[in-house]
């Protein structure tokens, strides 16, 4: 440090004394810093489809829109369900089960590709029978970041809070995830 | 020359050293000049209490008062971010937004406090658009030492001045207040000219910045909604005292017949009733607020009052000016040596210590010629020298030490190359209005 350097230093801290730090604290309720300025480069996001996700909301549309990312909606029936209703039920019965979460799932597929596609989107989808919190972690790695609304692998309940199996995909993903 | 005369001049110029290296703090460099010669019986106790001049501290702390307890509801930041925003992602519009806005908080408030609050922002500004902040930096600094010019409370030479002058706000706003507007609006030119193509952002970027700082919320920065308001409202009724502070007895008799019509306020009266009203209708805690006072400011300017004190009891201050006197033929003459020579010595030492030996001296000359437009040639070249240099001002050194705790250098020959040319442009231009005014 040179003496110029070193000379305002000394008077900067005899001006001023504590009162940078203070200010510094103030300001930084309220500024992003360094870090939280950056805008990860996300190029291709996960968004896990099931019967509980009726749709996507505006708001994460408009989160997901500050990404030039590819949407992958995947479409999951739970493989669980099928073998309980295979034990239950004999071999047909299940098929036509399986058919028609198929059916609905393709339209759910669809109209959500479509709505993206709406907002200027590029989607791919995929539809298989799995396990919606174990397989969303294991295709996770391949994606920069993971969609999931919170009624995700939840059920028809009216309350306002998070599925548990959205909570342990958060607690499990390596990847940024966004609930919705 | 008498010893004692000798011992004056030894300790002025020790206690000026010290506080020009600053290893030891400056208020403690004044005191300690203040003890030497109170010690030795130069400044006896009837004469201190004459040369401390306590319109100036009375000044300062009511207007340390008042700022401190504003800041504490987040106005300079809401400030900060409302400007920022109204740039919509231009960078000469940062440029010349945070420049204006210094010049006029800097006009009312201490600068200090302005581009410290300021600062922070600006630079977080420069960092959302990758630009070099060293432009806006030095914006704003200069910005700081010319809106400060502009008003009887804006800087500190200005105050002393006022005090020991009697000159009042309004003469101030009257005689300084053109040539700053003229002198901002040259500076905005010249740091266009000399920087302006490296202020160059593509569209995506300032739509990145826009993005940014809108998501930004003036409103968050404000912590007490109350006292945001009370704070507002207080500063502007203090504006408004300024303004009429000379003939608030005029005012005053004709709602209330008992007071005298003559009567008027000084400036430091002014502040500390705004900072009592503060106090009391915001019901901050008074030790909080007393504790933030900057108590070493004060006791700097009252030891420098003490050593100025003790070369005008040595008869000091009076032989230098009685040289001037037997050298300088008039008035115009006398304003151009009193200007150039506040404005260099002001950019290489404080101007505070500066103002405070040249005040004794122009009334000195005061027996000789009319020493009024001194006062002003003293301000324009106390508070713009200050531009001059990394060292000049106060805001300079918390700016550039803001900005190497960083890790953005300006060094000092970098700040010198534009400090000494806005410092002469400024300071000629100034000089030349106030010769229109005095003697042409």
């Amino acid at each position: 440090m040179g003496y110029s350097s070193s000379l305002i230093q000394r008077k900067f801290k005899d001006i001023v004394g504590r009162r940078y730090e203070a200010v510094l604290k103030d300001y930084s309720e309220f500024l992003l810093t360094d870090e939280e300025m950056l805008v990860p480069e996300v190029r291709s996001i996960l968004m896990p489809l099931d019967i509980f996700v009726h749709d996507i909301t505006d708001e994460a549309i408009e989160v997901l829109s500050a990404y030039n990312a590819t949407i992958s909606l995947a479409y999951i029936t739970d493989a669980g369900v099928i073998e309980l209703l295979e034990q239950a039920l004999n071999h047909a019965s299940t098929e036509e089960f399986r058919a028609k979460k198929e059916e609905e799932g393709r339209e759910l597929l669809e109209r959500t590709a479509a709505k993206l596609k709406e907002h200027g989107f590029s989607t791919q989808t995929r539809m298989f029978v799995g396990h919606k919190g174990d397989d969303v972690v294991r295709i996770a790695k391949n994606h920069d970041m993971v969609a999931l609304c919170r009624r995700y692998a939840d059920g028809e309940s009216t309350d306002v809070s998070v599925s548990p199996i959205v909570l342990r995909i958060c607690q499990r993903v390596e990847t940024p995830a966004l609930i919705y | 020359m008498e010893t004692v005369a000798l011992i004056a001049i030894a300790v002025f110029l020790f206690t000026y050293a010290l506080i020009i290296d600053e290893r030891i703090h400056r208020a403690v460099a004044a005191m300690l000049g203040a003890a030497i010669v109170v010690f030795i019986g130069i400044v006896p106790w009837e004469a201190l209490l004459q040369h401390v001049d306590f319109g100036t501290i009375f000044l300062l702390l009511g207007m340390m008062i008042i700022v401190n307890t504003a800041r504490g509801s987040g106005l300079f930041e809401y400030i900060a971010i409302k400007t920022a925003k109204l740039a919509n992602g231009s960078p000469i519009r940062v440029l010349i937004l945070f420049a204006l806005v210094t010049a006029l908080v800097s006009a009312f408030l201490d600068n200090v406090t302005t581009v410290l609050l300021l600062t922070p922002m600006l630079l977080y500004v420069a960092r959302v658009m990758k630009l070099n902040p060293i432009p806006f930096l030095v914006t704003e600094i200069f910005a700081s030492n010319i809106g400060g010019a502009a008003t009887l409370i804006g800087d500190p030479p200005n105050i002393m001045i006022a005090s020991s002058a009697g000159l009042t706000f309004n003469e101030f706003l009257i005689h300084l207040g053109p040539i700053m507007a003229i002198d901002m609006a040259i500076l905005i030119g010249m740091m266009y000219l000399i920087y302006g193509r490296s202020m160059k952002v593509s569209p995506d970027e300032r739509k990145e910045m826009v993005r940014t700082l809108n998501g930004l919320d003036e409103r968050a920065a404000i912590v007490d909604r109350a006292l945001f308001k009370k704070s507002v409202a207080v500063i502007a009724f203090v504006v408004v005292l300024f303004f009429i502070h000379d003939r608030i007895g005029e005012i005053l008799h004709i709602v209330l017949p008992f007071v005298d019509p003559t009567m008027g306020l000084e400036p430091a009266e002014v502040a500390l009733i705004g900072a009592a009203i503060l106090l009391f209708w915001s019901r901050q805690s008074p030790e909080e607020i007393f504790e933030k006072i900057e108590w070493p400011a004060l006791f700097f300017f009252g030891g420098l009052f003490v050593i100025v004190g003790a070369l005008v009891e040595t008869g000091v201050i009076a032989s230098i000016a009685s040289v001037m006197v037997e050298n300088v033929s008039s008035t115009g003459e006398a304003m151009f040596i009193v200007t150039w020579f506040a404005a260099i010595a002001s950019a290489i030492v404080d101007n505070i210590p500066l103002t405070a030996a040249m005040i004794p001296l122009i009334h000195d000359l005061g027996t000789t010629m009319d020493v009024y437009p001194l006062w002003w040639a003293l301000a324009l070249g106390a508070c713009l020298g200050g531009n001059g240099t990394a060292i000049g001002a106060s805001a300079n050194v918390v700016v550039i030490g803001i900005a190497e705790r960083e890790g953005i250098g300006i060094t000092f020959i970098d700040f010198l190359k534009v400090g000494m040319l806005v410092l002469f442009v400024t300071v000629a231009v100034g000089f030349g209005m106030l010769w229109m005014m005095f003697v042409v």
